[in-house]
């Protein structure tokens, strides 16, 4: 029996609470984000400098970045694999719950290391955005103890990030239930695998790098100053070769949320189950060959095969679109439910990143896209109306299991309709003064050459989206506490954490069904229908 | 009635052909190439998303589940149709390999370095300002200070006729981007890196500095301004001199 209360979550080794704790920090680091985002958008709401310094915007984007990419939406993607994998193939916790443990306060001491390595350094934060090239991210160009604290912290989130990757496979190699086989692996968990497949390949190499960016900045290297002989565009290739895994290390969770949102919500089995699931394994081998395509405008790189190996990713990417129609084709679709209402805005959006994604792959489009809004607007489509409308999706669909009560299904529709609007209005109109010239990382622009409009929309935008996430916070805070008590399976849902109890017993099942299928949970309710 | 949605089809895609979709239109050889590419990829973009969103719309509306029907009916228990997934991973295989092909051919044109360009220009980007150098001109602009709304240096270049830029930077990188040539190459401190612009249109255009390059980044801003080749030779005799 664990300890209660605060010291029980301070010291649990059980994988539902690690995941918990997860999703609860990562979302704590999204409204920090977001927040921060906020100031960006007050600040480019009309040209001139009016709300932030400049020094000040430099961390501000810098700390966005960073805390969005590496604080909130992979750690939300590991909070959701950390719950739902032993439960979803049966087993009673992961492999080594104690290394589980170590990496949920790893990834937290990172966090906070990144938190302070902006705000708590008096005018030397780290301001050199957050895929921190050399040398302006070197000793000569930003000496402040800043970046010492964001490598730090990017290290430890990094090492959490390894720690998991062993976990989770151990434990699907090794602890699924009888008769689930990996033929039969619940799609969220395929995803998870790939997941963290990806993070074991692409996380050492960064590590190396971080590593020589420290010993180039505080103990006389000189790796990537070509003053001393070294080369600014190996620190690219290393970094690149995180950086580019790392948007599928962060979308393909979600992918995973919204391929077991769509089939119990159009009462429907996944259509083209072992398509979906080498598609999965097709984008997690492509991914690790496109990193070079965020360099083609360095002219230093083979732009042809990067740009192909970049072009052959929208393939499988396609095929998932298809078995998602596939899926909602010839259903019974409750599209009025708030999981199903965000995995169908997940869909919209992020078509238009995956379009928008096939243009930036041509490398005579990206020498004039690159680095422009047209970009920043792009992979929001992906990372924001794909990544983060996934996590919404995740929490409205498994927070009666993780809670035993419901969030307000009306509250849940407002809310979906409102971050689907407000983002919209955000990042549609940064396509537009993307192509019209406005780059990346400018606190202000000349008025009257076409950037007005579009950036005063833009920031309406976020005000309509952070109306919507605080009435989803206001909700989840009452639901909590006063929401009406969930079922087992609320949802009519099909892997094994609906025939469990909600929330899950600590040793998770006290019987498991018969698996015969990737949807043990639908055989059992329907045996009239197990082939 | 038939005929006028022919006449309204036909007038949309007129309009959609000529239009640029928001890119600029180009103000060199190398810009129009892109930009021609632009639409090709736009119209493909749109052909796409039209078909998914109208697959999208037509699943969602014609299977949503209806006021009193019973809420644990089940939809048709199909798993796969193999046919079906051979053509949906084929036909994503030939448009990639067509928009590949195109954007292939265009890079090539627009990387070409023509063998005896008109004039070269050594461009040397530094925290936060540029160095224009015309070698055989003997000519020298250096940025002033950088401060917001000023236009910076200037750069001349004339009409028609290919400028050889040979880009550099001194400190951290920053990136060359003139937004109306649909071009932007970074300068990587340590690397020298070599493209020819070919204007096709007289005027004054915006520079900027396209890679984030520290405190001043945003006022890091040059103007290219693009001259007959006789004024060209007329404005080098007098800056040289």
């Amino acid at each position: 029996m664990s300890a209660r209360g605060a010291v029980g979550w301070l010291t649990t080794t059980d994988h539902k609470r690690i995941g918990i704790l997860y999703c609860l920090t990562a979302f704590g680091f999204f409204l920090v984000g977001g927040a921060l985002a906020g100031l960006i958008r007050a600040e480019l709401a009309s040209p001139g400098q009016q709300v932030v310094a400049i020094g000040t915007y430099n961390e501000l984007f810098t700390i966005h970045g960073t805390v969005m990419i590496f604080l909130f939406l992979a750690p939300f993607g590991a909070g959701l694999i950390n719950y739902l994998v032993p439960l979803q193939i049966g087993a009673p916790d992961m492999a080594f719950p104690r290394l589980n443990a170590a990496s949920y306060w790893t990834y937290a001491s990172g966090g906070l290391l990144v938190l302070l390595s902006s705000f708590a350094t008096a005018g030397t934060g780290a301001a050199m955005g957050w895929y921190a090239y050399p040398p302006l991210s070197g000793p000569r160009f930003s000496p402040g103890v800043g970046v010492d604290l964001w490598i730090g912290g990017i290290a430890l989130v990094a090492i959490s990030s390894l720690l998991t990757g062993v976990n989770v496979l151990t434990t699907v190699f090794l602890m699924r239930a009888p008769g689930m086989t990996m033929w039969r692996l619940p799609v969220f968990t395929w995803n998870a695998v790939v997941t963290v497949v990806l993070g074991l390949l692409a996380f050492p190499p960064a590590v190396a790098a971080f590593a020589l960016l420290f010993l180039d900045r505080r103990l006389g290297g000189s790796a990537f100053d070509p003053a001393g002989g070294g080369d600014p565009i190996v620190y690219q290739h290393l970094f690149w070769f995180l950086g580019h895994p790392e948007v599928y290390i962060l979308i393909l969770p979600f992918f995973g949320v919204i391929t077991e949102v769509i089939p119990v919500f159009s009462r429907k089995p996944l259509f083209g189950y072992p398509g979906f699931v080498l598609a999965t394994l097709a984008i997690g081998a492509l991914s690790i060959g496109v990193w070079a395509h965020h360099m083609f405008t360095t002219g230093a790189v083979d732009n042809p095969f990067f740009s192909a190996m970049t072009f052959t990713i929208a393939v499988p990417t396609g095929v998932k679109f298809f078995n998602w129609i596939g899926t909602m084709w010839g259903g019974r679709i409750r599209w009025s439910a708030a999981p199903m209402m965000f995995a169908i805005a997940f869909l919209l959006n992020f078509l238009i990143g995956g379009v928008t994604g096939i243009m930036l792959a041509a490398p005579p489009l990206d020498y004039h896209l690159n680095d422009s809004y047209f970009l920043v607007s792009h992979f929001h489509y992906t990372m924001m109306g794909g990544g983060a409308f996934g996590v919404f999706a995740a929490i409205y669909f498994w927070f009666p299991k993780m809670t035993g009560r419901m969030l307000s299904e009306r509250v849940g529709r407002l809310v979906a309709v409102g971050m689907f609007v407000g983002f919209n209005l955000t990042f549609w109109p940064q396509f537009v003064v993307g192509l019209r010239g406005m780059p990346r990382r400018v606190p202000d622009y000349p008025p009257g050459i076409g950037f007005d409009a579009p950036n005063l929309v833009s920031t309406l935008g976020v005000v309509v989206m952070s109306l919507a996430v605080l009435l989803f916070v206001w909700d989840w805070w009452r639901s909590l506490r006063r929401g009406p008590s969930a079922s087992d399976d609320p949802w009519g849902g099909d892997s094994l954490e609906w025939t469990t109890s909600s929330p899950p017993p600590e040793h998770n099942f006290s019987t498991l069904p018969a698996i015969r299928s990737h949807r043990p949970a639908f055989d059992q309710r329907h045996p009239e229908l197990v082939r | 009635m038939r005929r006028a949605a022919v006449v309204v089809a036909l007038a949309l895609v007129t309009s959609a052909c000529s239009s640029t979709f928001g890119f600029p239109e180009g103000g060199t050889q190398q810009g129009r190439d892109i930009r021609e590419l632009w639409t090709v990829f736009v119209l493909a973009a749109i052909a796409v998303a039209g078909v998914v969103y109208a697959l999208i719309a037509w699943s969602l509306l014609r299977y949503r589940r209806r006021r009193g029907e019973d809420p644990d009916a089940l939809g048709r228990q199909f798993h796969a149709n193999v046919p079906l997934e051979v053509a949906y991973t084929a036909i994503p295989v030939a448009i990639v390999v067509a928009l590949f092909s195109a954007s292939l051919l265009t890079e090539r044109r627009v990387t070409a370095l023509d063998p005896d360009p008109a004039t070269t220009v050594e461009a040397t980007a530094f925290a936060w300002g540029w160095r224009f150098v015309y070698p055989e001109e003997q000519i020298e602009i250096v940025s002033p200070p950088s401060r917001p709304g000023e236009p910076g240096p200037e750069l001349v270049l004339p009409l028609g006729e290919p400028t050889r830029v040979v880009l550099r930077s001194q400190d951290v990188i920053h990136a060359f981007w003139v937004p109306a040539f649909n071009f932007k190459r970074d300068a990587i401190p340590g690397r020298t890196t070599s493209f020819d612009l070919t204007p096709t249109h007289l005027g004054r255009f915006r520079g900027v500095c396209a890679e984030f390059c520290g405190l001043n980044h945003a006022v890091m801003t040059f103007t290219v301004r693009v001259v007959e080749p006789e004024a060209f030779e007329a404005w080098a005799r007098e800056a040289a001199g």
